[in-house]
């Protein structure tokens, strides 16, 4: 029983992960019909940055943070302006090809750049663990938690409460109609960029930490939140949310009890069998029709 | 004889009734118009019959077959054909091509006999070939068959529309409002093209807001308005019915 | 009013008596690139019969091509049967998932399809690398023979151990690939295809049972890269996981954007464009796919319908109209 509990607790943290690349996913999707495939990847890249920050110009760990999301937010506005922003009234597939050689290159770049070992990102508390009678969680997985319910209640604060937020959500509703109410609809849209890649790259620092930076350690994460988003419900962040912290405990139970080599596979068929029978997911609206 | 028997059908969308309990009847070789007031429901019917729209209740019966709840694929391989409202071609196709795309569901060649170019392939090709020519002819665009489709004019991308339909070989055509955005001078051409596709044997079932139109070629109207039907009848039983003229023009005040 | 000869067919040819006398004038490892870009040509032209000219973009064919390839090699290994049984056994797997995740796949539209097929490709490598039981696991397999040797009606056998004749068999290969992939493009299911690809909810209300019709396209296309990776399989003798890697599947498609989709000759061109200039000058492998992506967003921005598409506006104002398809196979 421990044991269940341990792994539902590693899940949530785990998927707290998702969580926030699933919402950022969700965002740019809502904005711009846009799969930014390469979400992933911008994590990897800010993983790393935060690393290189503090381990090799020994940075405050909080400061790396908050510089590598900001810096992955003007990575955001560069991506808009020299990937998606060119091809926004082309044909819809070729913002589909956009984000794929936007991948492409972010993929390329990083086992250039990074090599194929790889590295441990330390802070001053790596070895330090909570315990709770027979449940242990590291340190940096609690803050994982506490960081993504602060991220994702100052996003749900900037949406409901902001009237940048209300022009993001009526863009996402309706791009025409936002632009007839005098949205700067292209304003709204680099914004998006920033707030969607700015959530990866605070993924990359939280989550940095607890886990082995590798070139390659974006992909799997992306499936996993993509999956989330078609089963928690297609265009919803609450359904994203939901979706995100369930596969996270399903990934982990499935860690713990069966295989963790699998576990991504796992998660997949998931999403298999909820495209097979239950399209529309939780709480979904309709499956993508354009 | 019936040909498309409508029970009692029913679609909401959230809190919005679309169509409210709406029945109605359509007899082989009729002209039937669908009128009423914008937002009465009437593409809507239309995507119920052909099942791009699922019903929420109700039952639509098609040739003798409950068709309630097919696919649009199925729908037109029971025979029910239709067109848009806003005009939909093959843009990058020839205006021949489209018609042969129309014939698609009738496609008896197989991947092998396609990829061994068989003699049964070929025969079907040129049959296939055969039947588009002759139905531009009867639309009346035989002299723009090798042309891009997207570079027609409206109003013979609306006769392109109609011809990719036909080649489907229905038995009810639904034409959702066959003459927007033409204008008047064509207006004459598209009428006369409805009254021999009825000629022809099909039945034919129209939505317009063209009230000469209308009350010139048929047989029988339907008037819908807030999703249901408050008048059927001739033209002139349906002019002057009070409740359609009230909902036209709004209430009759007592002078 | 026929033609002997079309601009279109001398250009095939041409490039035949190319692909067919190059080797013999250059070296053994050019010959080996050659031979690899025939190869990932196959794929090219796999996906452009799904993408180019059914309009559903897949980035998961680098998990055909590694089926393929590990499939052939399995059965040759394991079951201890010939080349023409593993090379047939290995077109079918190929299809058989192909078909399989089809399904669930086309059941999508726009940027969902796209993932599940890329999630499939990572799926696939993840469980190359981690059924070492069955694959080897980053080990790989050895062991893929190469074809049988043909007796030859005048006497003598026609022998695969030597890389030139690999590559004519590869080459071979490649032009059945294209000629069946043309034939179904201009007949008349394969002008439903391009009406899927064009407007598909259209096709749709014509009675198209669309579904079945990409489910159709996309089985074909992931066999035809099944024989890609068995042909390679066999010619490398050895395989490892990096056959199935995902990228591959992304740069394939490159190359064919790059190429021109919804061409005949765009897939090939691309692929030897964007294999050939590359190894000319040298680049380091790592960095390809960062380049191919680059040139991709390019070409992207500037000439969307790619290097093949460019020639197709140009043919016009060389003196031909723009024909339909069929008609220019004489149908209509």
């Amino acid at each position: 029983m421990a044991e269940l509990t341990q792994y539902l607790l590693n899940g949530i943290s785990q998927g707290c992960l998702y969580v926030l690349l699933a919402s950022g996913l969700t965002i740019l999707l809502g904005i711009m019909n846009v799969p930014n495939f390469a979400q992933g990847h911008l994590y990897m890249v800010a993983a790393y940055l935060g690393f290189y920050m503090v381990m090799s110009y020994s940075m405050n760990y909080w400061l790396a943070l908050v510089l590598a999301t900001f810096a992955l937010g003007i990575i955001g506005l560069i991506v808009y302006f020299l990937v998606f922003y060119p091809v926004r009234n082309a044909p819809e597939v070729n913002l589909f090809v956009a984000a794929m050689a936007l991948l492409m290159i972010l993929e390329g770049g990083a086992l250039y750049v990074f090599g194929t070992e790889t590295k441990w990102f330390l802070v001053p508390w790596s070895r330090t663990v909570l315990s709770l009678g027979s449940l242990s969680l590291q340190l940096q997985r609690v803050i994982v938690i506490a960081g993504t319910t602060v991220v994702m209640l100052a996003l749900w604060v900037f949406i409901k409460k902001t009237s940048l937020g209300a022009a993001l959500e009526a863009t996402a509703q309706h791009r025409e109609g936002a632009m007839l109410c005098g949205i700067k609809v292209s304003r709204v849209s680099a914004m998006a960029f920033i707030i969607g890649t700015a959530l990866a790259g605070i993924a990359g620092v939280l989550i940095g930490p607890a886990v082995l930076l590798e070139a390659t350690m974006g992909m799997g994460p992306l499936l996993v939140a993509f999956s989330a988003i078609i089963f928690g419900g297609l265009g919803s962040i609450p359904g994203a949310v939901v979706g995100s912290l369930l596969l996270g405990v399903a990934e982990s139970l499935t860690s713990g009890y069966i295989s963790a080599k699998y576990s991504l596979a796992f998660v997949f068929a998931i999403m298999i069998v909820t495209l097979l029978f239950r399209p529309k997911g939780l709480f979904g609206k309709e499956v993508w029709r354009p | 004889m019936a040909l498309l028997e409508v029970s009692h059908l029913e679609k909401t969308f959230g809190g919005l009734t679309a169509v409210n309990d709406l029945s109605f009847t359509v007899n082989q070789g009729q002209l039937v118009s669908i009128i009423g007031p914008n937002g009465a429901g009437k593409s809507t019917l239309f995507n119920l019959l052909t099942g791009a729209y699922r019903a929420t209740t109700g039952k639509v019966v098609f040739d003798g077959q409950d068709i309630t709840g097919c696919k649009p694929y199925q729908s037109a391989r029971h025979g029910i054909g239709r067109t848009f409202q806003s005009t939909t071609v093959f843009g990058n196709e020839s205006v021949i091509d489209n018609v042969i795309i129309g014939q698609s569901l009738h496609l008896k060649t197989g991947v092998w006999g396609a990829v061994m170019r068989t003699g049964k392939a070929r025969r079907e090709q040129e049959k296939v070939r055969e039947k588009a020519h002759s139905i531009l002819d009867f639309v009346g665009l035989a002299d723009v068959a090798t042309r891009a489709a997207g570079g027609l004019t409206e109003e013979a991308q609306k006769r392109l529309s109609i011809a990719m339909v036909l080649a489907t070989n229905p038995k009810l055509l639904l034409l959702d409002e066959p003459t927007g955005g033409v204008n008047l001078e064509e207006i004459g051409g598209l009428i006369e093209l409805t009254k021999k596709i009825r000629q022809s044997g099909i039945t034919v079932c129209l939505i317009e807001h063209k009230m000469r139109m209308v009350m010139s070629i048929s047989d029988h109207i339907i008037v819908l308005n807030y999703g249901t039907n408050i008048a059927e009848g001739t033209a002139p039983e349906v002019a002057n019915n009070e409740q359609v003229i009230e909902a036209y023009l709004g209430a009759r005040r007592v002078a | 009013m026929k033609h002997i000869a079309s601009p279109h067919a001398a250009g095939w040819l041409l490039a035949l008596a190319v692909a067919v006398l190059l080797p013999l004038f250059v070296g053994g490892y050019l010959t080996s690139i050659l031979l690899l870009i025939a190869i990932y040509s196959i794929v090219a032209v796999s996906l452009n019969l799904l993408y180019g000219y059914t309009g559903q973009l897949s980035l998961g064919h680098s998990a055909f091509l590694g089926i393929g390839a590990y499939a052939f090699t399995l059965i040759c290994v394991k079951l201890h049967l010939g080349f023409w049984p593993a090379f047939f056994g290995a077109t079918a797997i190929s299809g058989l998932f192909g078909f399989l995740i089809g399904i669930p796949a086309l059941k999508l539209r726009g940027p969902y399809f796209i993932l599940v097929t890329l999630g499939f490709a990572a799926i696939v490598g993840v469980i190359i690398l981690a059924w070492t039981g069955l694959t080897g696991g980053a080990n790989g397999l050895a062991g893929a023979p190469r074809p049988n040797p043909i007796p030859l009606p005048w006497g003598g056998r026609l022998a695969f151990d030597s890389l030139l004749n690999m590559y004519y068999f590869t080459l071979f290969f490649l032009m059945v690939i294209v000629f069946v992939c043309r034939r179904l493009v201009y007949s008349l299911i394969g002008r439903t295809f391009v009406a899927i690809s064009h407007n598909e909810n259209l096709a749709e209300s014509l009675g198209i049972d669309t579904m079945r019709k990409k489910l159709l396209s996309f089985t074909i296309s992931a066999t035809f890269s099944g024989v890609a990776g068995a042909l390679f399989a066999s010619y490398n003798t050895v395989i490892s996981p990096d056959i199935a890697y995902y990228a591959r599947g992304m740069d394939l498609l490159s190359y064919l954007i790059v190429g021109g989709a919804g061409t005949m000759a765009g897939p090939v061109i691309g692929t030897f464009v964007m294999m050939a200039i590359p190894e000319g000058l040298q680049i380091v492998p790592t960095l390809r796919t960062l380049i191919n992506g680059v040139i991709l967003l390019v070409f992207l921005i500037f000439l969307p319908t790619g290097i093949g598409g460019g020639f197709k506006t140009l043919l016009p104002r060389l003196g031909r109209s723009s024909k339909s398809g069929m008609e220019r196979n004489g149908v209509a």
